[in-house]
């Protein structure tokens, strides 16, 4: 009990280390924001300008806007840790290798969450689709689809982070294994938006659950390998 | 202004002729793509003794280090901290290990004090408030607490992260190059550095070219050129040529 | 040399197979003679799994035991998957054409979960390619293997359901055939089938965990012997000062 509040305190510390750093820096948040929007805004070109068809495909949209920019995030809450080889610094700290991971994706996942919010509402507004009706559903969506986004993207940011062809191998290993994700989040809030007719919201929002679950138990078993080099 | 004495927490090592050497390495050898940076070291360095580790650029100097601080796998051999292997017991090891490398891990986004706030915690210092104050006016950086470290230049970087090293309760400290980028004061303040922990009996092993500054210093060195080590001189340190073609493998069966 | 004749019988028992599937099966009655991709097509996809839990348990191995070899068969497997998953798609499409009218049907889960299934594995050989320290390349691989399995049955589980709960039309599977009413010739000659693939399967793991052992080897000695003459020449060095003093 007292090792794992030791490992729940230095998750922390790391989190919170990368928000300060984040907040001052605005490495991932502001860059990948404007990324996401302008992701939006070449969808609508494409789909567009049939109203009815940007609604209808506003949940996918939204979910894709959220996996690209959310692994831009991931990808530069990394960076942070290669400048100045920080990563190997914190590699020799005496503390569980799991803590690490968990305080690598707990920051990320305070991006994810940013990211996810600010573009649901930027997909509301720019497809007029009513989000405030379903807001409780939604948020619910968003906080395990950015959880899973920073639990997979956490994991693989650490196999990539020292490797040639990083900004290629990152999306190429992440994408498909964000799939089940991608489905899950994509049809809970489509389920949302229509008032759930079906009765399948909450069978997503299991699926989501699983998936988060799984991943951050692998995540926080395997990633002390990728630490020793 | 630079202190006369440095804080350093004292250490308990158990009785003198119980203590395990603090370095012990058998035949160890790594290879990067086909290169060898270390090529069969044999070596073992007492408990509390100083040693400075000498030769040429890529000697293989930063690589022996690099494995006893557990962040890197040897490809052959074995290498033990206090009797503890770095592979089979990287837990244990890491918490008798400091290790000051050429970069210096910290962040540049957050302040000096920030940066040893976040290394007490994950070193689980004990009273990091006063501890990190201490550290920062230790190593010359009480002005500059309040400055975010991007704009840091190289030798107060290093100072920062020397006082990081404070903070810890290391046995065993590995320093690559400490001297670098350091002004006058900040290579006397090393030298301090190195005689405090002396007085505590920890053990330090010095990479550097400052082969002048460090003679009296130090109880011995270790010269290494291309991977192996040529030379021992001094006090607390030991070390046998590799038998020929003798290295062996972590595991014996990997190839057959 | 026994490797030479399992080879010889697992080629044996394919070309069998398919001639029994091409010519000794009558045509399925709704879906004709393009039902007759599905057998190596299901084959396939089966020993593709099969091929991807090896590469998962084999980076597992090397992580515990350390020991190149495990590595070894975790690329052996990664690529006979990939080969095998690349047939089964290409099967799946050919059957697909006739019987759906598309080659691509995205209301089949089993295509669309092979297809990300090649997807992960691609991505999987590809790290390999790009990272050359032997040990950093078989620690990151066993992770993204044993990630990549992981996945594949919440992929799978997922696309299912994601069909399932958004169903428009029943489709017609290329698993019909092992339908408990489907006649059992067909039952039969998907089994044979199967086993002449696993055979053929079998062959090719074991030749290319032969190819990857004997490069390991190979990179082995190349270590050893480049240590050997950095020891000797220091030796050498070391005995002349010796001679000279």
């Amino acid at each position: 009990m007292n090792g794992l509040r030791t490992e729940a305190r230095v998750a922390m510390a790391i989190a919170r280390k990368d928000a300060v750093a984040e907040l001052r820096g605005r490495h991932a948040t502001v860059s990948t924001l404007f990324f996401a929007a302008v992701v939006l805004l070449l969808f609508g070109f494409a789909l567009g300008p049939d109203a009815r068809r940007l609604a209808e495909a506003a949940p996918g949209l939204l979910w894709l806007a959220i996996v690209f920019a959310g692994i831009l995030a991931v990808n530069r809450l990394h960076l942070l840790e290669t400048d100045d080889a920080a990563l190997e610094q914190l590699a020799l700290y005496p503390v569980a290798r799991r803590a690490i991971y968990a305080g690598k994706a707990l920051g990320g996942f305070a991006v994810m969450l940013v990211l996810g919010v600010v573009v649901l509402g930027a997909v509301g507004i720019l497809f007029a689709v009513d989000i405030a009706s379903a807001w409780l559903p939604l948020l619910s969506t968003v906080i395990l689809g950015a959880m899973g986004i920073a639990a997979v993207g956490t994991f693989y940011a650490g196999v990539t982070v020292r490797m040639r062809a990083r900004e290629v191998m990152l999306p190429l290993l992440v994408l498909p294994v964000l799939a089940p994700l991608l489905l899950g989040a994509v049809r809970a809030t489509a389920a949302a938006l229509a008032g759930d007719p079906f009765g399948e919201l909450g069978a997503w929002l299991q699926l989501l659950v699983a998936f988060d679950l799984i991943m951050l138990m692998a995540g926080a078993a395997t990633y002390g390998f990728l630490l020793e080099d | 202004m630079p202190q006369t004495t440095i804080y350093v927490s004292p250490r308990s090592f158990g009785r003198p002729d119980a203590r395990p050497p603090a370095v012990e390495t058998t035949e160890l050898a790594r290879l990067f793509a086909g290169s060898a940076a270390l090529a069969g070291v044999t070596l073992r360095v007492e408990g509390g003794r100083s040693v400075a580790l000498l030769g040429p650029n890529g000697a293989g100097k930063t690589t022996l280090l690099r494995v006893l601080a557990t962040i890197l796998r040897s490809s052959y051999g074995s290498a033990r901290v206090d009797g503890l292997d770095v592979v089979r017991d990287a837990d244990l090891v890491r918490e008798r290990v400091a290790y000051l490398s050429h970069a210096t891990g910290l962040y540049d986004d957050l302040t000096a004090r920030e940066n040893l706030h976040f290394a007490a915690a994950l070193l689980g210092t004990e009273e990091p408030a006063a501890r990190v104050e201490r550290a920062l006016l230790d190593v010359g950086l009480g002005e500059r607490a309040d400055d975010r470290v991007r704009g840091f230049s190289a030798g107060m970087r290093r100072r920062l992260a020397l006082g990081r090293i404070l903070l810890g309760r290391a046995s065993v400290v590995l320093l690559d190059e400490p001297y670098a980028a350091l002004d006058r004061d900040g290579m006397g303040l090393v030298d301090r550095l190195l005689a405090a922990w002396k007085e505590v009996g920890v053990t330090v092993i010095v990479a550097s070219h400052a082969t002048d500054r460090l003679t009296g210093l130090l109880d011995g060195t270790v010269t290494l050129d291309r991977g192996l080590v040529t030379a021992v001189s001094g006090a607390g340190v030991t070390s046998v040529a590799p038998t020929l073609g003798g290295t062996r493998a972590p595991a014996p069966e990997a190839i057959r | 040399m026994k490797t030479r004749i399992l080879g010889f019988v697992a080629l044996a028992a394919v070309v069998s197979a398919a001639i029994v599937g091409l010519f000794v099966v009558p045509p399925d009655l709704n879906q004709g003679d393009a039902q007759r991709i599905m057998y190596p097509h299901v084959a396939s996809a089966w020993l593709a799994y099969l091929s991807f839990g090896v590469t998962a348990v084999g980076g597992v191995l090397w992580l515990w035991r350390r020991d190149l070899r495990f590595d070894a068969v975790a690329l052996s497997g990664a690529e006979i998957g990939v080969m095998f998953t690349a047939f089964a798609i290409w099967g799946g499409m050919m059957w697909g054409r006739p019987v759906w009218g598309v080659f691509w049907q995205w209301e089949d889960p089993r295509l669309t979960t092979t297809a990300l299934l090649l997807a992960l594995y691609v991505g999987y050989l590809l790290l390999r390619r790009l990272t050359e320290d032997p040990e950093r390349r078989a620690t990151r691989a066993a992770i993204v293997g044993l990630v990549a399995a992981i996945d594949i049955p919440i992929v799978h589980f997922s696309v299912e359901w994601w069909r399932g709960l958004h169903q428009t039309a029943t489709i017609a599977s290329p698993e019909r055939a092992l339908d408990p009413a489907a006649p059992m010739v067909f039952v039969g000659t998907l089994m044979g089938t199967l086993a002449a693939f696993s055979l053929a399967w079998l062959y090719l793991m074991i030749r290319r965990y032969e190819l990857a052992r004997a490069e390991l080897a190979r990179e082995e000695e190349a270590r050893r012997g480049r240590l050997r003459a950095v020891q000797a020449a220091a030796a050498n060095l070391r005995s002349q000062e010796e001679a000279a003093r």
